[in-house]
């Protein structure tokens, strides 16, 4: 599926079980997912951390709402499936998109300005770079015998430093390349959104809206 | 034609009262291959981006003068075809590129300047052959060395084929097998494909032979000149003879006894490409080792490494414990990093709260507060208490940043071309300071430089890093 529409489906449908209460539409919803996303061939690690770090919010949810909530157990229920429908409607998303693709997406089809599409796609890019950077500020606060938390306000201070020195190069860097904001440009892969696309779409969102009317617990 | 014709061309910083590039007139001519050199930081890349058209965009002001190309005033081309004159390769190879891999970064470069999506293949085919990369495709540009990375950024100009290019020090940090390459490549652009090349280096190695005019940026005049056969081979040679000093040295002792950092079975690999394997390296207590080596061979890598900053394999231990087990405050206390880029060093605003940060913080209380004031006003650093770090010129940082180590007082202390950037005098009164913990403090201090003159009288062992390999030299 286009990576545009199904990130639009994902939110879409992630927004709707924000306001609705159906414990076996959250369920189903976690089951297609994980579904989707095994035959897409995801690794078991990734599988178990996607399971287990929203464990913690979703227990606490869980706990709070069952024991001093005023609605009962049923919503505990609701809200804990909730976590985990959120948590496998967006890996259906991440982890079977490329973020080159939604950029391509996001640029021919959505008319999305390409500054902004490509913007976010440098952003991404420099990920690793970012990570590396955190380290070098981290060991160096050590160095003047400080220690650096991730609450560190100092921490941010000196990689809002740096992101903003980047992001003068790598804007720079795309002027160099030709890159011209709101000016025309060819594409070697052109990406539509097809018939299929728009079916598969409809199909899905229709099918969520009627499981919400008739599945109410 | 396209020359590049720079007239009556004048530039100063915002809020600065020195102009930069003072009244220049020259004419880099078509199809040549200009050098323009000058030392670190008077102003060879502002001309290099303004001639791409990157200035005034991406700087506060803009300069007084024209430049052109040919007969088109470059203000009067529209922005969406620069690209059609000139092409520029930036010094850092880590931040020129917008995608992930090297085709998709090359189909960005054509889309951008609209060529017909049917033309590509061939064109990106071309330039990567012509660059010797073919093997690059599909990797993923954060997974490259330096040196494959200016190839790529050299094969994104070949796709763009404008007629002339500019280089702002695009081997500041490539291995010196890329750096000739690549040179011979520019030659061939030139000479083949009727490229119009304009590079500033202040490093004059391999361009003897190669360069047709060699141009001159005066730090004290601030002007351009293009340099006659005797002079510009002035130059070489002078260059020629700054890369050895002629100095003795004592070799190390052979035995373990004052070892105080020791490294074991070795190796430094980042991204799967070997850079040293040593199976028995010491560095020596109360002593100074320079480190040497060509640019981008591992040198900064190595001090990684020593930091923790990086992976290795083998071990690396400190007074006789693995470096992995020391927590990592405590390893900081003892072994630090006096960074390249000074800005690394400094965790706040002002330069008073960056010295108090380090008088609060010190790990002994070797200084007195009145000898670094001392030490300041040496420098000519007096009186700058408020004044914003990250507004001082680049020498000022370098001192302030050394002072404030040398306050922390580390007993290893690891320097990273520790004198760029610094006029002679400031150099003497930093070898003197470094002098005076090392025989006082009993620091233990390896230096990286490049800059040897002025160093003969700190240095016990040299070390030079070469074919994967560090090994102590009896000369400098």
């Amino acid at each position: 599926m286009n990576p545009g529409m199904k990130l639009l489906l994902v939110v879409l449908i992630a927004l709707e079980i924000s306001f609705t209460q159906s414990l076996i539409v959250n369920v189903i919803l976690i089951a297609i997912s994980f579904v989707y996303v095994m035959v897409k061939r995801m690794n078991f690690k990734t599988l178990f951390l996607l399971i287990f770090w929203p464990l913690f919010p979703a227990l606490g949810l869980f706990v709070s709402q069952w024991l001093y909530g005023s609605d009962g157990i049923h919503f505990a229920w609701v809200l804990f499936t909730r976590i985990y429908a959120y948590v496998f409607l967006g890996a259906t998303f991440t982890l079977t998109s490329s973020i080159t693709d939604l950029a391509l997406t996001l640029e021919q089809d959505f008319r999305l300005p390409s500054k902004f599409a490509y913007g976010v796609l440098a952003a991404f890019n420099l990920m690793p770079k970012i990570r590396e950077e955190v380290q070098i500020i981290k060991t160096s606060a050590l160095m003047r015998g400080e220690v650096f938390h991730v609450w560190s306000p100092k921490l941010y201070f000196k990689a809002i430093l740096s992101s903003i020195q980047w992001s003068q190069n790598l804007a720079e860097a795309m002027t160099s390349h030709g890159f011209v904001e709101d000016e025309p440009r060819t594409h070697y892969r052109v990406i539509r959104i097809t018939v299929l696309d728009w079916a598969m779409f409809a199909f899905l969102i229709i099918a969520v809206q009627v499981m919400l009317f008739f599945i109410r617990y | 034609m396209t020359d590049v014709s720079i007239s009556d061309f004048t530039y100063q910083y915002p809020k600065s009262e020195t102009k930069v590039l003072n009244d220049l007139n020259l004419t880099f001519k078509h199809n040549h291959f200009s050098l323009l050199s000058g030392p670190s930081g008077s102003g060879k890349s502002t001309l290099l981006y303004f001639i791409a058209g990157l200035y005034p965009r991406f700087i506060g002001n803009d300069a007084t003068g024209t430049i052109k190309f040919g007969d088109t005033n470059i203000k009067e081309i529209p922005r969406n075809h620069v690209s059609n004159h000139v092409a520029m390769m930036f010094q850092n190879p880590n931040q020129q590129f917008a995608m992930d891999t090297v085709i998709h970064e090359l189909t960005f470069v054509l889309e951008n300047i609209q060529t017909q999506p049917d033309q590509m293949d061939k064109i990106i085919d071309h330039a990567l052959t012509f660059c010797g990369i073919e093997k690059l495709r599909d990797r993923i540009i954060n997974t490259l060395s330096g040196g494959e990375k200016q190839r790529v950024a050299l094969s994104c100009i070949v796709a763009m084929d404008a007629p002339v290019i500019v280089l702002d020090e695009p081997f500041a940090s490539i291995d010196p097998d890329s750096r000739i390459d690549l040179i011979h490549k520019l030659k061939e652009l030139q000479e083949k494909h009727g490229k119009t090349i304009i590079l500033a280096d202040h490093d004059l190695g391999n361009y003897q032979g190669v360069i047709d005019e060699f141009y001159y940026l005066d730090p004290q005049t601030h002007h351009i000149d293009l340099l006659n056969q005797a002079e510009s081979q002035h130059f070489f040679d002078n260059f020629e003879s700054t890369q050895t000093i002629d100095k003795q040295l004592a070799l190390p002792p052979k035995d373990d006894k004052n070892s105080v950092i020791e490294l074991r079975h070795f190796k430094l690999a980042p991204h799967d490409s070997l850079l040293l394997q040593l199976d028995h390296f010491n560095f020596y207590r109360q002593k100074t080792t320079l480190i040497t080596g060509a640019n981008g061979i591992g040198k900064s890598t190595l001090f990684n490494a020593l930091t923790k900053l990086l992976p290795y394999a083998g071990m690396i231990s400190y007074d006789g414990k693995n470096i992995k087990k020391i927590k990592p405050l405590n390893y900081a206390k003892n072994v630090t990093l006096l960074f390249q880029d000074a800005e690394n060093q400094f965790l706040n605003v002002t330069v008073k709260e960056e010295l108090d940060l380090s008088f609060s913080n010190r790990f002994n209380q070797d200084y007195t507060h009145e000898q670094v004031e001392q030490m300041l006003t040496q420098l000519g650093m007096q009186g700058r208490d408020e004044q914003v770090v990250y507004s001082l010129s680049e020498g000022q940082k370098k001192k302030l940043q050394i002072v404030e180590m040398l306050i922390m007082n580390p007993p290893v202390l690891l320097l990273d071309e520790p004198f760029k950037g610094l006029d002679y005098k400031s150099l003497r009164l930093m070898t003197d300071f470094l002098e005076l913990a090392k025989t006082k403090y009993g620091q233990t201090q390896i230096i990286i430089s490049h800059q040897l003159s002025g160093l003969e009288d700190l240095i016990d062992y040299h070390a030079h890093f070469e074919n994967q390999n560090l090994t102590y030299q009896e000369v400098i």
